[in-house]
């Protein structure tokens, strides 16, 4: 818990279906937050737009702009509200790093690097997250959401995640594409590739994945007269 | 119980923790498994134990369930094996020792070893009711694990009690329902949107869900790019 007390104070609320943010920033900080996750703020906070990661992040489709508020005059209240329902988590770097999976950047303090991490493409391509990772560097806040809950996960050693629903991983972890159980299982199991990390870290996971949902949604589209 | 199981982040984003004994061995369905300890093994077959097979996985097919079942069992350590569900909502258990539950197709998620899910008839009734066609019925003895859209609540019936048809989740066998309208007269019942009903009769639980699925499909289809 001491970590709240390192960086910038916050708080959640509403947590884990809709997770909400809210961080006290003082006179001078600024906080970097993902295009549009604003919703509401003190009026001497002053907003910028930053052009980041430049044409890898054009690629990894996250939005391209991370907009930069700076508490002017005093210190100034944000609220931040991402794009999908579900749950936000807050780690704190201490000249770490962290991967996040692509959509899962809500904000973070001025002093981290935002950068777009191609992860490779079988693993890109299997892994059910984007080609591009998101990696957190440095000192100071990081905060990031999911599609459904939020449990973190401490791996010693090995843990099997299934893919799709990786929400991120500390910088100690490897993973690779792996099947589990025989032939039958790869095709028939519902499960059949799963991500195994290797390593001491921890590993967030999401407890719903967006994928079987838009299945599940698609016989309610309307047909076409 | 003979699974032990919590459920953290209820009621929305609900998943089941479950930790296994050594070597103990669990059923569940299809694409369940969120995450597991690296000793835990998988296989997937068309059977629980070594009977039923085909016509048993055709029956649980028809019900809106997985033709095949994923069988993890644990290492020497035990392990912790995590699941979750494909829509916002709620989990449950009920340990059965002997008797059955009938859940509604496709609320089914995992089981003991020795419970068995089969195809269960609920009569024609079931046919006109629209939603919840089909019902899977465990039987055995062990645990068994269910989920719902929306959050779940429980009603102990004694008597009589009415539920909307698209909101039951499971309920014990000492239920039986008949279908009946839920106005006083079929006008009524059509036009304030509730149709048919569900009366329960005689004692034991019903597992109830805060929200109907079709009725919130329904409801984003004109929003939806058409086909």
């Amino acid at each position: 818990m001491d970590t709240i007390f390192k960086g910038l104070p916050f708080k959640f609320d509403c947590k884990p279906d809709f997770g909400y943010l809210t961080i006290n920033v003082p006179q001078g900080e600024m906080v970097k937050v993902e295009a549009a996750a604003m919703a509401g703020m003190d009026t001497n906070m002053e907003m910028k737009t930053k052009f980041k990661g430049g044409f890898q992040r054009f690629l990894s489709g996250e939005s391209l702009f991370i907009n930069e508020f700076t508490a002017k005059n005093g210190d100034a209240e944000i609220q931040i509200a991402p794009a999908s329902p579900g749950d936000i988590d807050h780690v704190y770097l201490d000249n770490e790093s962290i991967f996040l999976q692509n959509s899962a950047f809500v904000a973070s303090g001025s002093q981290i690097d935002v950068q777009s991490k191609w992860q490779g493409f079988t693993r890109g391509f299997f892994s059910g997250e984007n080609f591009f990772l998101i990696k957190c560097s440095g000192k100071g806040d990081v905060w990031f959401n999911s599609y459904g809950g939020i449990i973190p996960i401490e791996v010693n050693g090995s843990y099997v995640v299934d893919t799709g629903h990786i929400v991120a991983f500390t910088e100690g972890l490897e993973y690779s594409i792996s099947s589990v159980g025989g032939y039958k299982s790869l095709f028939f199991s519902g499960e059949g590739l799963v991500c195994r990390f290797t390593g001491t870290g921890r590993v967030w996971i999401q407890t719903r994945k967006l994928q079987p949902f838009l299945y599940w949604l698609f016989p309610f589209r309307p047909s076409k007269k | 119980m003979d699974i032990d199981v919590k459920f953290p982040l209820k009621p929305g984003s609900t998943a089941a923790e479950i930790t296994l004994r050594p070597g103990q061995k669990i059923i569940a369905e299809g694409g369940a498994m969120i995450a597991m300890s690296s000793n835990i093994n998988m296989t997937t077959s068309t059977q629980q134990k070594r009977s039923g097979g085909i016509i048993k996985a055709l029956g649980r097919m028809i019900s809106g369930e997985n033709f095949f079942l994923n069988h993890y069992v644990a290492g020497d350590e035990g392990g912790k094996l995590w699941l979750g569900t494909t829509h916002v909502g709620d989990m449950d258990c009920k340990e059965l020792n002997g008797e059955s539950l009938v859940i509604q197709g496709g609320s089914y998620v995992a089981c003991s070893e020795d419970v068995s899910i089969d195809a269960s008839w609920q009569g024609f009734k079931n046919l006109i009711s629209n939603e919840s066609m089909f019902w899977v019925k465990a039987t055995g003895k062990g645990t068994v694990i269910f989920n719902s859209f929306g959050a779940i609540y429980t009603i102990d019936v004694d008597g009589e009690h009415i539920v909307d048809t698209g909101h039951i989740v499971a309920f014990e066998e000492g239920l039986s329902f008949t279908l009946t309208k839920a106005g006083k007269s079929w006008i009524s019942s059509i036009l304030g949107g509730e149709g048919l009903v569900c009366k329960f009769k005689g004692r034991g639980k019903v597992w109830i869900q805060s929200h109907n699925s079709s009725s919130f499909g329904s409801s984003l289809s004109p929003k939806l790019k058409p086909k």
